[in-house]
């Protein structure tokens, strides 16, 4: 598919850092993540509610707000260092070679600004279109997504859509300037059920049709399984396991991913969109606990888990976890799991 | 019920939150980007600060100048000394110099605190009364009631307040009629106590309704508590700070009305006020510019820092008012 | 259909508005002290001045009740007298005068001097607000604030005097006061407006610069400002074509309720800088007794409130979509 003078890579980030300032304290929203993606590929990234997963997706296009905060580490893109571009260079990537599909549809359309003008917007600004070009193709693009009668939707306004229409014009604006890569944050949690796949279904067609990357962040381990090649699971700010979809599904190493899974909901059980299997609640980005972060709600936590963070390792190719005692390996007993596993304290591959 | 459609939509939802300190103080980290944005951006209003301070020192401080003025070691503010017309600060005995005629700057700048001090806390006080309560019943009964004090309001406030405080004035105290100055401060305070009415009257009525629909109003309801009571112990508490918010800026604005109404000619005449101070300095702006500076920056200087607290006291309890 | 409804309930309102406002400037008329006549036509005992004070005293009614005196003045307010004339007399020494002339000399020079400090007033603040905002923390945000928040705090009468007598007087830039109408001479026009305008402009720079930046601060924060940065825009359009709209409801509120403390405000400007409009009109009707005048200027002022205020209504709609909607829905 892809042309031969082209690298296979098409993200790499090593030891992405991203924090906040706040009057509270620094807070490490992203701590040391480091990740890949080939061209053409879906990365999912999973994890609970305030893990990093949006700050993460934010780091690495540059969308983050300007004040107070500190984004360290190398996102090569391309075969670009893009991370220590100045804010005008960086944002011409926006729209053309990344773009974003967020969260709710109901809030990040802008209410007061007509459907076909959000699509063109992008489209006059990074190829230069003209006003009459420009909506035939946002025409196209509103068909292509599944949008009945789009030239009267053109004429409206977000509010007179409803949430499933909303986000395929979300996905139309992302999709308008042709990116090769594509952040989908949580694309589905704001939609009901029935349209939930819909959306998913939209998105990996478009995905295979225009041959692009996607970043597909949820915190529902069931949306990513068919969907993503590989999977991260992160944690307070960490990839705590990563492994290529398959693999992970079959041999999970970490305890918070099973504690994930175990979450998913079962086809015979009424669906649930949030997960509360695990109890208690992550913890805090600004003082960290000084061992395993997820060690103060694992069932298998260990003295030494308190103590010590534990490094990232590689069990099998491709799949890295940060767990001591991790899960599937016996016997769960001190120094048991360090000879099995070769620790790989940057590995990302 | 549904807002009558003259109402404005600012000042109908304003809504209450309970922000107690403790809440903020918890270390449970805001889940979204947006509601800890939102916290680093309201915390620094929170707080009184060094400037909240300065204001009540300067407050209070002018305050009990005023009060005290008789006591304190002032020359008589209307004495003329020959020696320091039109001489400009700092003389020795007269440390902010001497106005057209003569007098002491200083004596007459805090003998004049009393009258623009006692005319814009009284009328502000009265209005607030009377707004207040007219508020109250109206957000608290609603229906007829909430009607007919609403279009009140409206009447009142379309008539221009400088003008409406005008035409009050000039009716029952004029220049020519002779008058005691006592009486004509009774009607300024009277007046401005008018304007005042509907300013607060509004926002203790928008907060009078979100108010009444708690959970803890309605219990009391249930409890059988007379609607008085209700009113008095229940929601008039959590009401007050929104009043209070505007109180402070209806007290600046109390002020500068009775400097614009000197300077149109119908305020007090035979004491001090900072008003008549200005409109008295004003012939004499080129020869001797601190006669105006002087008073000005008395008032510029309280308006002020009845803003910077009204202010504070908005952010803190999350008053949403619709405008001055 | 709906439309007519909503007009419906607002005429009525002003109607309401209206009947109670001059209602009140009618009985100002009955409470004056003494023989309003008298005050009304401060003349010596003599057979001009005795015949005078008896068409003012039939004129005004002033022996009829109260209802009857207003019922008349009413009459005449909305049909016309038998001359025509819909705003009552001005009562002079030499004679009556209809207060329509003088609503037609005054009434267009206080809408120009309002009109060009309320532009002013957006043209300034506007920008400042959303910059400020943009910029929220900065060295420039905190400077720019708290100039506003100073600049509240400076009377107008104060900053009047002031700008009068420094740039007018002292630098000589321009004339200190006077006016002269645009069709005269626009140049001097402009020039003698300038000092007018930007003193009444100068309390609303703040009011409107700093709210602007609150609600401005807030939209900021939306997601759909996120997306519209993610699109790869300019900064300068995210903040024009996206932020500002959202932002601008709560400022155009209060812009509306505003022309209340701006006509006091035009009063007091229009005395300090010598300008014929309603301010000096009513300030003086107000000293000379002409309640019959001051009942009509009120009136037409209070008109000029409800109906701005109606506009703002409208504008609402115009500036966000989903209240334009809804109001068609019901
Ligand atoms: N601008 C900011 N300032 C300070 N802290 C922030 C900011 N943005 C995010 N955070 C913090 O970073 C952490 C991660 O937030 P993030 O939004 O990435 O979580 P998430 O995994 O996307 O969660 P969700 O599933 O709720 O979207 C949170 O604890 C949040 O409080
Ligand atoms: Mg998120």
């Amino acid at each position: 598919m892809t042309a031969p003078t082209e690298s296979e890579t098409l993200l790499e980030v090593t030891d992405l850092r991203t924090r906040f300032r706040t009057p509270a304290g620094t807070v490490r929203a992203v701590d040391g993540v480091s990740l890949t993606l080939d061209r053409g590929r879906t990365l999912g990234i999973v994890g609970e509610s305030g893990s990093g997963k949006s700050v993460l997706s934010r780091s690495i296009m540059g969308l983050l707000p300007k004040r107070n905060v500190t984004c360290e580490g190398s996102i090569v893109y391309d075969g670009r260092e893009i991370s220590s571009l100045p804010p005008a260079e960086r944002r011409k990537l926006w729209g053309a070679d990344m773009a974003m599909v967020f969260q709710d549809p109901m809030t990040a359309l802008n209410p007061v600004i007509r459907i076909g003008r959000q699509i063109t917007e992008g489209l006059r600004f990074h190829l230069g279109l003209d006003r009459r070009t420009a909506n035939e193709n946002a025409l196209a693009l509103l068909r292509s997504v599944g949008i009945p009668e789009p030239e009267r939707r053109m004429k409206q306004y977000p509010h007179e859509l409803s949430g499933g229409m909303r986000q395929r014009i979300m996905i139309a604006v992302a999709l308008a300037c042709g990116p090769k890569l594509l952040f989908a944050d949580e694309p589905t949690t704001a939609l009901d059920v029935t349209v939930q796949a819909q959306i998913l279904n939209l998105l990996a067609r478009q995905q295979r049709e225009r041959n692009m990357a996607m970043v597909l962040v949820t915190h529902d381990l069931g949306v990513v399984a068919g969907r993503a090649d590989d999977i991260a699971v992160m944690y307070a700010g960490q990839i705590v396991e990563k492994a290529p979809t398959a693999t992970l599904f079959a041999n999970v190493r970490m305890p918070y991913t099973e504690a994930l899974l175990a979450s998913i909901p079962k086809l015979d059980e009424p669906r649930r969109t949030r997960l509360k299997a695990i109890p208690g609640r992550p913890p805090s980005l600004i003082d960290p606990p000084p061992g395993c972060r997820f060690a103060p709600r694992c069932p298998y936590a260990q003295e030494r888990c308190h103590r010590e963070a534990p490094p990232l390792r590689e069990s099998e190719p491709g799949h890295v976890y940060r767990c001591w005692y991790p899960v599937g390996v016996e016997p769960r007993r001190d120094g048991a799991a360090d000879r099995t596993d070769t620790p790989t304290p940057t590995g990302a591959r | 019920m549904p807002e009558p459609a003259t109402d404005d939509p600012v000042a109908t939802d304003a809504e209450p939150a309970a922000g107690t300190p403790a809440e903020t103080e918890a270390p449970t980290e805001p889940t979204t980007v947006d509601a800890l944005v939102e916290e680093v951006e309201a915390a620094p209003t929170r707080k009184l600060g060094v400037l909240g301070w300065v204001s009540i020192v300067w407050l209070v401080g002018i305050t009990l100048a005023a009060l005290l003025a008789s006591w304190l070691p002032l020359p008589d503010p209307d004495r003329s000394y020959l020696e320091i017309v039109r001489v400009g600060p700092v003389q020795p005995g007269h440390l902010l110099g001497g106005d057209g005629n003569g007098r002491d700057m200083l004596s007459r700048v805090i003998f004049g605190a009393r009258t623009s001090l006692w005319i814009s806390v009284g009328a502000v006080g009265l209005g607030s009364v009377v707004g207040g309560v007219l508020g109250l019943v109206a957000g608290y009964f609603r229906g007829r009631v909430d009607t007919v004090v609403s279009m009140l309001f409206n009447v009142l406030l379309s008539i221009p307040a400088l003008v409406l405080a005008l035409s009050l004035v000039a009716v029952f105290a004029s220049a020519e009629q002779d008058v005691s100055d006592t009486r004509k401060t009774n009607v300024i305070i009277l007046a401005l106590a008018i304007v005042t009415v509907p300013l607060i009257g509004r926002i203790a009525r928008a907060s009078t309704l979100s108010w009444s629909e708690r959970e803890f109003v309605r219990a009391a309801e249930v409890l059988g508590a007379s609607h008085l009571r209700i009113m008095v112990r229940e929601v008039l508490p959590n009401v007050l700070p929104a009043m209070a918010s505007i109180a402070l800026l209806g007290i600046a604005v109390a002020i500068v009305a009775e400097g614009s109404l000197a300077l149109l000619g119908v305020g007090v005449r035979d004491v001090p006020s900072w008003g008549n101070m200005i409109a008295d300095g004003r012939s004499d702006l080129a020869r001797a510019p601190h006669i105006v500076a002087v008073p000005s920056i008395a008032t510029f200087l309280t308006v002020m820092a009845l803003n910077y607290l009204g202010d504070v006291v908005r952010a803190r309890f999350d008053v949403r008012e619709g405008g001055l | 259909m709906t439309l007519a409804r909503e007009l419906g309930k607002r005429f009525l309102s002003l109607a309401v508005v209206l009947f109670l406002v001059t209602l009140f400037t009618a009985l100002l008329i009955s409470m004056v002290p003494g023989d309003p006549v008298d005050t009304l036509v401060p003349l010596a005992e003599s057979e001009e001045a005795d015949a005078l004070k008896a068409q003012v005293r039939e004129d005004l009614n002033l022996d009829e009740p109260l209802h009857v005196r207003y019922a008349s003045w009413l009459r005449d307010f909305v049909f016309g007298d038998e001359r025509g004339e819909h705003f009552g007399d001005y009562f002079r020494v030499s004679g009556r005068d209809p207060v329509s002339n003088r609503l037609a000399e005054a009434l267009p020079v206080s809408l120009q001097l309002m009109v060009y400090s309320q532009v002013l007033a957006l043209v300034v603040a506007i920008p400042l607000g959303v910059l400020t905002a943009y910029r929220a923390g900065s060295l420039f945000d905190k400077v720019t604030n708290t100039g506003a928040f100073a600049l509240m705090a400076v009377p107008t009468f104060v900053l009047g005097l002031a700008l009068a007598y420094y740039i007018g007087v002292w630098l000589n830039w321009v004339p200190p006061s006077g006016y002269v109408p645009f069709g005269e001479d626009p140049v001097e026009h402009v020039r003698r407006m300038v000092l007018p305008s930007l003193t009444l402009a100068a309390g609303q720079i703040a009011v409107y610069m700093r709210l602007l930046r609150s609600d401005m601060v807030a939209t900021l924060q939306e997601d759909f400002i996120q997306m519209a940065r993610s699109k790869g825009i300019s900064d300068q359009r995210v903040l024009w074509r996206h932020a500002l709209r959202p932002s601008s409801l709560t400022l155009l509120t209060v812009a509306g309720m505003n022309v209340g403390t701006l006509i006091g405000g035009a009063v007091v400007v229009e005395v300090i800088f010598s300008i014929p409009g309603m301010g000096t009109a009513i300030s003086q009707a107000i000293f000379e007794r002409q309640y019959v005048a001051l009942q009509s200027f009120v009136a037409v002022l209070a008109i000029l409130y409800v109906v701005v205020n109606f506009a703002v209504d409208i504008l609402y709609a115009v500036v966000d979509p989903r209240i334009r909607h809804a109001r068609a829905r019901n």
